[in-house]
């Protein structure tokens, strides 16, 4: 018994590995990401310890001593003893002698103006530039604009500055430049009246793009059936084709038919109609071609599906109808419909939660507008953690919205198995047992 | 004996060779928002490493520098994707050509290292580059990158149509400084199109034919309006209510009057590029790189005989006549490499020469970065750069390099766009804009 149940999970294990990698590592990847404030500012790696003009202003926040404040930003560059020695060690006896006899107590304020005196040298002129950076960080008392790499050394100099433990832990949490847990992202979620906006859309989108498919896919599966066999695979291909075109190429299409320079502007404008963008017009012309544009991809699983299960009814009771005197729509209506309860059930499960998820077609027709009409949730977490013209993407925030996705998701799934009672569908054949 | 003075022979030219051989560095160099015509964004690179090995090597240093380049990314989006997560990955490529907007982000994160770090600021050519650009440049007062190029965003006029609605050729030529005194605002605008739309010069909503997709120009409007983008002494960027109202209403209203399309925006950019170039609009607003799309791919032969251009106008009393300069710039990666990141550097000063960067300048009709370059002749013959560097430069200013730019930027778009398709009355975009923005920005914003 013992040795069936192992070769069982051998038998499984492409199908673990794959849930493994394709569903559950991202699932727990945005939850993660979504306790965090990542964004491309904090980068994804971790961080480390620079305090510069923006650190300064948000330390002056907190009830830190003044003179904490002056240490930091008051330090420049001097000349004394100790760097000097460096320099002779490091580079020439004579070079730290000239910059001694020149420079000796002077202070400078910033890199550049001890850059120009280093300039100054006659008998050990400093030709490249990179070495003259480096010489004159040796006198460097200020650690403003410099990047510590760890903790540790970081605290070692504040300490070298005198900065007294209470001001070093704020100034430590304030310089960090990575990322740090937080829940901001899902208060923010909950406050931004955005939000309910989203969630909307996406109950329009769904629930409209459900029916569209299913209507659609039943209509299609039955018109079918109906027909000779030949002709029915003719139109079942055609009505295959928004499912296998490339979407990039699906929705251009779309574009063309629907835009005021393409199809139905230019056959409008013959009946003296102004050409107008069928699309973008308002609202309501976006959400109709969104519907139309994920329903016709959507149909053709439903048609698939159901013409299948409408070939698994046995063909004696559509003849035993037929010798009762019952006409097409009594068949479609008592017969083949009840028995598709099962496929039509499923798709809609199925679609729900691909719906829910699903942006790309919006996203290459409509992208969200217009004025934002069709920015569904999916859209939006792509958008804030994807999309940004000037530059920081919200890695953080759009992993919040998306883990929203996968909760309701999951929930609904749960929801459906119960619904199905899918126990009793994958339970033995008692025979077996 | 052959065969000894064979061998000897061979190790002299083995050893030759060997001591011949440099070492070899490899610089790649991504562009954003790279067009054709601005090829030399790379190409300059090349040639300062032509330039650079010669030095090296008069030095004594041998080295072999390769340039590789790339500039097909898809959009702005897919390029900034793949220089982060490039840079997260540790394979950034050396030097990357991007927004002066990325500086704050990407700085932050340690993706870049301040080109001050090897570069003598005081010295040719950088001590010849606008003081204004190299500020752009600069994060927390350190200079991060080099400006690659400077352009701005002007507002174009079609002549015809302006002389059908009554100017003479005496008021078109006025028309650039009467936008700069004020004297000819928005309001005009909206007025001169609306005639323009009635007398069936051009077709309705194409009276004023804005840009159609979200960008820096926006901004423009708003300061138009009165609007400032951020409070200089607080360093926080800045919500002008009232500026931002009238702002959005100006779109709603050139709406309501039929000269801009409702459902502009996400029109194609191919199509409206041959549109503005050939006279199907009358009012339109763009960017100084326009020129050579017009007068090149679009086939306007014609440029100055047909086109107008003039700062953005004034849209009240508190506004300005402005442009908006988004300069992009030559930054230097993290590598963890000091040698390597001091080539980058070095690459990217000796790109910066006057005479270089006119060629990009020249090339891509933007306008150049140093004021030697008025000396160079290629720069100085060419009409376009030289009129707009007079009408336009000395009044353009930057958007904030601040790292919440983006997320005020990207909810100011989002509030016109609902304005401008009718789903909103502006005082209502207006109203959730703050909320929008108070709770995401906090401490970062100012209302006004």
């Amino acid at each position: 018994m013992n040795r069936i149940n192992w070769f069982g999970f051998i038998f499984i294990s492409p199908v673990l590995i794959m849930v493994l990698l394709f569903f559950l590592t991202p699932v727990v990847m945005t939850a993660f990401f979504s306790f965090t404030n990542m964004s491309t500012s904090t980068g994804i790696k971790g961080g480390e310890y620079l305090i510069n003009q923006e650190t300064i202003k948000e330390i002056k926040k907190y009830n830190i001593q003044k003179d904490t404040i002056e240490k930091l930003e008051n330090a420049g560059y001097s000349i004394n003893e100790e760097g000097l020695k460096i320099i002779s060690e490091k580079y020439k006896e004579s070079l730290s002698n000239e910059i001694k006899s020149l420079y000796f107590g002077d202070k400078f304020s910033n890199r550049k103006d001890l850059e120009r005196a280093l300039k100054k040298l006659k008998k050990n002129k400093i030709k490249k530039t990179r070495d003259r950076k480096e010489i004159a960080e040796i006198f460097k008392e200020s650690i403003i604009n410099e990047r510590f790499v760890s903790k540790s050394i970081f605290e070692e100099n504040l300490i070298k500055l005198e900065i007294n433990q209470n001001d070093r832990e704020v100034i430590i949490k304030e310089s960090y430049t990575g990322w740090s847990w937080t829940n901001n992202n899902f208060k923010l979620i909950y406050n931004l009246p955005s939000s309910y906006k989203f969630a909307f859309y996406t109950l329009i989108y769904v629930s409209f793009t459900l029916t569209f498919n299913v209507v659609f896919g039943l209509f299609l599966a039955i018109s079918t059936f109906y027909l000779p066999s030949k002709t029915a695979s003719t139109f079942r291909t055609i009505w295959f084709l928004p499912r296998i075109l490339p979407p990039v190429l699906y929705v251009l299409m779309w574009k063309w038919f629907t835009w005021d320079t393409g199809f139905i502007s230019q056959m409008s404008t013959y009946f003296g109609a102004s050409p107008k963008n069928w699309m973008m017009d308002s609202p309501i012309h976006a959400w109709t071609v969104i519907v139309l544009i994920n329903g016709f991809v959507g149909a053709s699983f439903g048609m698939i599906l159901f013409s299948s299960a409408i070939k698994a009814i046995p063909s004696s009771m559509l003849y035993a109808s037929e010798v009762d005197g019952a006409n097409r729509w009594q068949q479609i209506w008592n017969i083949i419909i009840p028995q598709l309860r099962w496929p039509i059930m499923f798709t809609t499960a199925y679609q729900t939660l691909s719906l829910l998820t699903s942006f790309e077609y919006i996203l290459l027709a409509t992208n969200g507008g217009p004025g934002r009409s069709t920015e569904v949730w999916a859209l939006a977490a792509y958008h804030t953690a994807l999309q940004n013209y000037a530059g920081n993407l919200q890695y953080g925030l759009g992993a919040t919205y998306a883990l929203v996705l996968v909760i309701i998701g999951i929930i609904a799934s749960l929801f459906y198995l119960k619904f199905f009672n899918f126990k009793d569908l994958v339970t033995k054949p008692r025979i077996e047992g | 004996m052959n065969i000894k003075k064979i061998f000897i022979a061979f190790l002299i030219t083995l050893f030759s060779f060997s001591y011949a051989v440099a070492k070899d560095v490899k610089i790649t160099v991504w562009a954003g928002g790279t067009n054709e015509a601005d090829y030399y964004r790379m190409e300059a690179i090349k040639m300062a490493a032509d330039i650079l090995t010669r030095e090296m090597a008069i030095q004594g240093e041998e080295i072999n520098i390769t340039v590789e380049g790339k500039r097909d990314f898809g959009g702005w989006g897919e390029f900034k994707q793949a220089v982060t997560l490039a840079a997260e990955d540790g394979s950034a490529p050396n030097i990357v050509v991007t927004s002066h907007l990325d500086i704050a982000p990407w700085s932050q994160a340690g993706y870049i290292v301040p080109v001050e770090d090897y570069l003598d600021m005081d010295a040719w050519p950088l001590n010849d580059i606008y003081d204004n650009l190299m500020e752009i440049a600069a994060y927390n007062g350190i200079q991060y990158g080099l400006p690659q190029d400077a352009e701005s965003r002007p507002f174009f006029f079609w002549k015809e149509y302006l002389k059908g609605i009554g100017y003479s050729d005496s008021d078109i030529d006025a028309l650039p400084s009467k936008v700069a005194s004020g004297d000819y605002t928005l309001a005009n605008v909206l007025e001169d199109a609306k005639k323009a739309v009635s007398m069936g010069l051009v077709e309705e909503g194409y009276g004023f034919y804005p840009r159609v997709s979200n960008g820096p120009d926006y901004a423009q409007f708003y300061q138009s309006f009165g609007g400032e983008l951020m409070d200089s002494a607080s360093g926080k960027l800045l919500l002008d209510k009232a500026s931002m109202q009238e702002f959005y209403q100006f779109f709603a209203d050139a709406v309501a009057a039929g000269v801009t399309k409702k459902n502009h925006i996400g029109t194609d950019w191919g199509q409206w590029y041959n549109e503005v170039a050939n006279g199907k609009a009358a009012f339109w607003h763009g960017g100084t790189w326009h020129y050579a799309r017009y007068t090149g791919k679009e086939g306007n032969d014609d440029f100055f005989g047909t086109i107008q251009f003039t700062l953005i106008p004034a849209g009240n009393d508190r506004g300005r006549a402005n442009t908006i300069t988004h300069p992009l710039v030559y930054l230097v990666t993290n590598q963890n490499d000091e040698d390597l990141q001091d080539i980058a550097s070095q690459l990217v000063k000796i790109a910066s020469e006057p005479r270089i960067n006119s060629l990009h300048a020249i090339e891509s009709a933007h306008l150049g970065i140093s004021k030697q370059q008025s000396n160079v002749g290629l720069y100085a013959n060419d009409q376009w750069a030289a009129e707009a560097t007079e009408v336009l430069l000395g009044s353009a200013n930057a958007q904030p390099n601040h790292l919440q730019y983006g997320v005020f930027s990207e909810a100011m778009w989002a509030g016109l766009e609902s304005v401008w398709t009718g789903s909103k009355s502006a005082a209502d975009a207006v109203n959730d804009l703050e909320s929008e923005l108070s709770s995401k920005l906090g401490d970062d914003l100012l209302v006004r």
